[in-house]
C-alpha cells in the first residue's frame, strides 16, 4: 500500500471477536481505518460498538483476531510482547479514561515512568513545561491518592505527551473532567498535532469535543459506519443521533 | 529504574512490605538460632541427643520458610495486578516487571537477613536456657557466637526469597497491559499447568513413599512418615486453590445458611478468590500436618516399643513444634492482613451500601475460618495418611492414638491467628470515616 508514507497508523481489516463459537462477541469486524501523520481524530458512537477495543488494537495493548495493524511502517502482529512494550514507551502514548497512574509514584514519576523505563533522561524544562502546559504546577510531588479524577487524567495526558510520541491513543480523556479543563485537554492534544506534527486519536462521546479534531469516525457494531471531516458539534449530533436509532 | 521503582513500591505498599519481611526475618532467626544451638553443641558429647534436635529445628524452619515466603511473595503480586498491567501499559517490558518483582524482593530480604540473624542471638540464649531449665542440657550450656549459621542462615533467606520471587514475577509478567482496565479482584487461572505438574509429581511421591513406609522397620517408618507428609504438603499447596473453592465452599455453605449476608459475603470471597483463600490455609496446612506426624509418630513408636517418655523428652516436642507453630502463627496473621488491607474500598463500598461495621467483622472472620479450617482438615487429612502408615510399620494395624487436646490447641492457635490478622488489618476500613483514603 502506498499509502503508508502518509499514516501514522494503518489497520488492515482487522477482526477482534471475543470468545469463541457462537456465544462469541465480535467487537470490531473487518474495520481498516487509516490514520494519517499529523491528524486529529475522534472516535465515536453507541457504548459496546467497539471504540475502546480499535484504541487497544492501535496502541498493540491487545491483540487482533484477524487482520493487522501497522503503526509506521512496523506491522504489531509480528512483535513480540516485548518488542511492543518498547514501542508503547517511545512511540505511542496511552491515556485510558480511568486508572492511569501507579498509585506508589508520585505524579512527576509517574510522567516520567516511560522514558525512565527506556533509560533517557527528559530535560528537566521539558518537565516543568509539560506540567505547566496541563496546570498542575506545584503538584509534581503529590501521589495519584492525593489528586482528583481530573488532575489525575492531567497527569496521564502529560505523560503521555512528555517524550512527543509519533501517536496518542486517548480513550475518553475528558470523560471526567468539567467544561474548562476539557478544553485545556483538548487545546493540549490539538496543539499536540498542529506544532509537533503528532498523531491522536481520541474516543470520545461528547460532540464539542469531537469538534476539535479533523475527522469523526462513527462505530456501530465493529464497523466504521460513517466518517465526517472538519465537524460541526450540530453535525454530530445529527449523526449520532442516526446510529443510536440504529439496532 | 527497576530498583528505584521497586523501592517506592515497596514504600508503599507497607503491608505487604512488613509481611514479606516478618516472614524472612523470622526464618532466618530461627535457622541461625538453630544453628548457633548446633554448634555451640558440637564437641559435647552430653549434648548429642539435642543435636539431632536441633538439626531437625534447622530444617523444619527452612522448609516451612520456603511456603511461607513463597505464598507471601505470590499474594502480594496478585494484588498488584492493575499496577503491572499499568506498567505494562506504559513500556515496561515482560522481563522488566520480572526484575522489578525480583528485585523489590531481594531488597526486603537484604534487610530481613540482618534483622533475623541480629534476633537470632537472644532467642538461642533463651532456648539454650530453658532446655537447661526443663534439664534437657546440662549446666553450664551456653551460646557460643560463630560466623558459619549466619552464613548458612542469610544464605537460606537469600535462596529461598530469591526462588519464591522468581515464581512470583512469572505470574506478573504474565499480566497483560489489559489488565489496569480489570478490578484488581479480576480472578487469576486457579490451577496454571506448572502448578499442577508440581502437585501431580509430589502427589505420585508421596503415594510411592507411603507404601514403602508401610512396610518398613519401625525406626524408618517415623522418618519416612515425615518425608511423606512434607511431599504430601507440596502437593497440598500446589493444589491448594482448587482444593479451597470445594473444601472451602463445603464449609461455606452451611455458615451462609446461618448467617445469610456476612456469610454470603464470606462464601463468594472464598470461592470467587480461592488464591487469595489458599495463602491463608496453606501454611495452616502445613504445620498441622507436620506438627501432628511429628508428635504422633513418636507416639507410636512409643507404643509399639511399650516405652513411657519422660517429661524430659515431651519438652523437646514442645520446643520443636512451637517453633513451628509461632512462624505459622504469625503467617497467617501475616497472610490474612496481607489480603485484606487492599480491600479497604470494597469494604467502604459494602458500608456506603448498607452493611453496618459489626456485620462486616463477621464476614471477615467467617472468611478467615473458613480459611483456616480448610487448612486443618486437609492438613489432619495429610497427617492421618502418613500416621497410618508408620502405624501399620510398627503395629501392623492403621489405627492409632493421638492428644485431642495437644490437637485442638493447635488448631485453635492457628484459627486465632487469622481472625486476628483479619480484624487488625480492617479495622481502620471498617470503622473509619467513610470518604478519606
Ligand atoms: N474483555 C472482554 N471480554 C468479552 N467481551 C468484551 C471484552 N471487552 C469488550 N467486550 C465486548 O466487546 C464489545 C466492544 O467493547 P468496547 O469496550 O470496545 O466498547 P466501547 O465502544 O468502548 O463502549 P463504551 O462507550 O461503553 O466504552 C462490547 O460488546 C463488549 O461487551
Ligand atoms: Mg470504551
Amino acid at each position: 500500500m502506498n499509502a503508508d508514507g502518509g499514516s501514522a497508523v494503518r489497520f488492515d481489516r482487522v477482526s477482534r471477536t471475543y470468545g469463541g463459537g457462537p456465544t462469541g462477541v465480535a467487537a470490531l469486524r473487518e474495520v481498516s481505518p487509516q490514520f494519517r501523520r499529523g491528524s486529529f481524530t475522534a472516535v465515536m458512537g453507541p457504548s459496546g460498538s467497539g471504540k475502546s477495543t480499535l484504541l487497544h488494537c492501535g496502541a498493540g495493548l491487545d491483540r487482533p483476531t484477524s487482520g493487522s495493524v501497522w503503526i509506521g511502517g512496523a506491522d504489531l502482529a509480528g512483535m513480540s510482547q516485548a518488542q511492543l512494550a518498547v514501542l508503547r514507551r517511545d512511540r505511542v502514548g496511552v491515556v485510558f479514561q480511568s486508572f492511569n497512574l501507579v498509585p506508589s509514584l508520585t505524579a512527576e514519576q509517574n510522567v516520567l515512568l516511560p522514558a525512565r523505563l527506556g533509560r533517557r533522561r527528559p530535560e528537566r524544562t521539558r518537565l516543568r513545561e509539560i506540567f505547566d502546559q496541563v496546570g498542575l504546577t506545584g503538584r509534581e510531588r503529590r501521589r495519584p491518592g492525593e489528586l482528583s479524577g481530573g488532575q489525575q487524567q492531567r497527569v496521564a495526558i502529560a505523560r503521555a505527551l512528555l517524550s512527543r510520541p509519533e501517536v496518542i491513543f486517548a480513550d475518553e480523556p475528558t470523560g471526567a473532567l468539567d467544561r474548562s479543563t476539557g478544553k485545556e485537554v483538548l487545546a493540549l492534544l490539538r496543539a499536540a498535532v498542529d506544532e509537533h506534527g503528532q498523531t491522536v486519536v481520541m474516543v470520545t462521546h461528547d460532540p464539542e469535543a469531537a469538534t476539535w479534531a479533523d475527522r469523526v469516525l462513527f462505530l456501530t457494531d465493529g464497523r466504521v459506519v460513517d466518517e465526517l471531516d472538519r465537524p460541526t458539534a450540530r453535525q454530530v449530533t445529527e449523526r449520532l443521533s442516526r446510529t443510536d436509532g440504529q439496532p | 529504574m527497576p530498583t528505584a521503582l521497586a523501592w517506592s513500591n515497596v514504600r508503599s505498599n507497607r503491608t505487604s512490605l512488613v509481611a514479606a519481611f516478618t516472614a524472612i526475618t523470622l526464618a532466618v532467626m530461627l535457622v541461625v538460632g538453630a544453628g548457633l544451638l548446633l554448634t555451640s553443641a558440637h564437641g559435647d558429647g552430653r549434648l548429642r541427643d539435642l543435636m539431632s534436635l536441633f538439626a531437625v529445628t534447622a530444617g523444619l524452619s527452612g522448609f516451612v520458610s520456603i511456603f511461607v515466603v513463597a505464598g507471601t511473595l505470590s499474594l502480594h503480586v496478585l494484588q498488584q495486578r492493575r499496577t503491572w498491567g499499568l506498567l505494562r501499559a506504559v513500556g515496561m517490558t515482560p522481563g522488566q516487571v520480572r526484575r522489578l518483582v525480583v528485585a523489590e524482593a531481594l531488597t526486603v530480604a537484604a534487610v530481613a537477613c540482618v534483622a533475623g540473624s541480629a534476633l537470632a542471638v537472644p532467642q538461642a540464649s533463651v532456648t539454650a536456657a530453658f532446655l537447661t531449665r526443663v534439664g534437657l542440657a546440662p549446666g553450664g550450656f551456653e551460646v557460643a557466637l560463630a560466623a558459619p549459621p549466619f552464613i548458612v542462615g542469610a544464605a537460606v533467606g537469600i535462596v529461598v526469597t530469591l526462588l519464591a520471587a522468581l515464581t512470583a514475577s512469572r505470574t506478573a509478567a504474565r499480566v497483560g497491559p489489559l489488565e489496569v482496565l480489570r478490578d484488581s479482584a479480576a480472578p487469576a487461572r486457579v490451577l496454571p499447568w506448572r502448578r499442577a505438574a508440581v502437585g501431580l509429581a509430589a502427589l505420585t511421591g508421596g503415594g510411592v513413599l507411603l507404601r514403602v513406609t508401610s512396610t518398613a522397620s519401625l525406626t524408618d517408618a517415623v522418618p519416612l512418615g515425615v518425608v511423606v507428609t512434607m511431599a504430601l504438603c507440596v502437593a497440598g499447596s500446589a493444589f491448594g486453590p482448587v482444593l479451597l473453592r470445594v473444601v472451602g465452599g463445603l464449609l461455606a455453605a452451611p455458615i451462609a445458611a446461618l448467617d445469610p449476608g456476612p456469610g454470603a459475603l464470606a462464601r463468594a470471597a472464598v470461592t470467587v478468590q480461592p488464591r487469595r483463600a489458599a495463602a491463608v490455609a496453606s501454611p495452616v496446612m502445613l504445620t498441622v500436618a507436620l506438627a501432628c506426624t511429628f508428635v504422633f509418630a513418636i507416639a507410636i513408636a512409643d507404643t509399639s516399643d511399650g516405652r513411657e517418655r519422660a517429661g524430659v523428652q515431651f519438652w523437646a516436642v514442645v520446643l520443636l513444634i512451637g517453633t513451628a507453630v509461632v512462624y505459622t502463627m504469625i503467617s497467617v496473621l501475616n497472610s490474612t492482613a496481607m489480603s485484606m488491607s487492599t480491600r479497604a474500598s470494597e469494604l467502604r463500598l459494602l458500608r456506603s451500601t448498607g452493611a453496618t461495621p459489626r456485620q462486616l467483622a463477621r464476614a471477615l472472620c467467617w472468611e478467615s475460618l473458613i480459611a483456616t479450617c480448610s487448612g486443618t482438615l486437609v492438613g489432619t487429612l495429610i497427617a492421618v495418611v502418613s500416621l497410618g502408615a508408620v502405624s501399620l510399620a510398627g503395629t501392623g494395624a492403621p489405627w492409632f492414638g493421638f492428644s485431642l487436646p495437644l490437637y485442638l490447641a493447635l488448631v485453635g492457635l492457628c484459627a486465632a491467628g487469622g481472625v486476628l490478622g483479619a480484624l487488625l488489618s480492617t479495622r481502620r476500613a471498617r470503622r473509619g470515616s467513610l470518604v478519606t483514603g
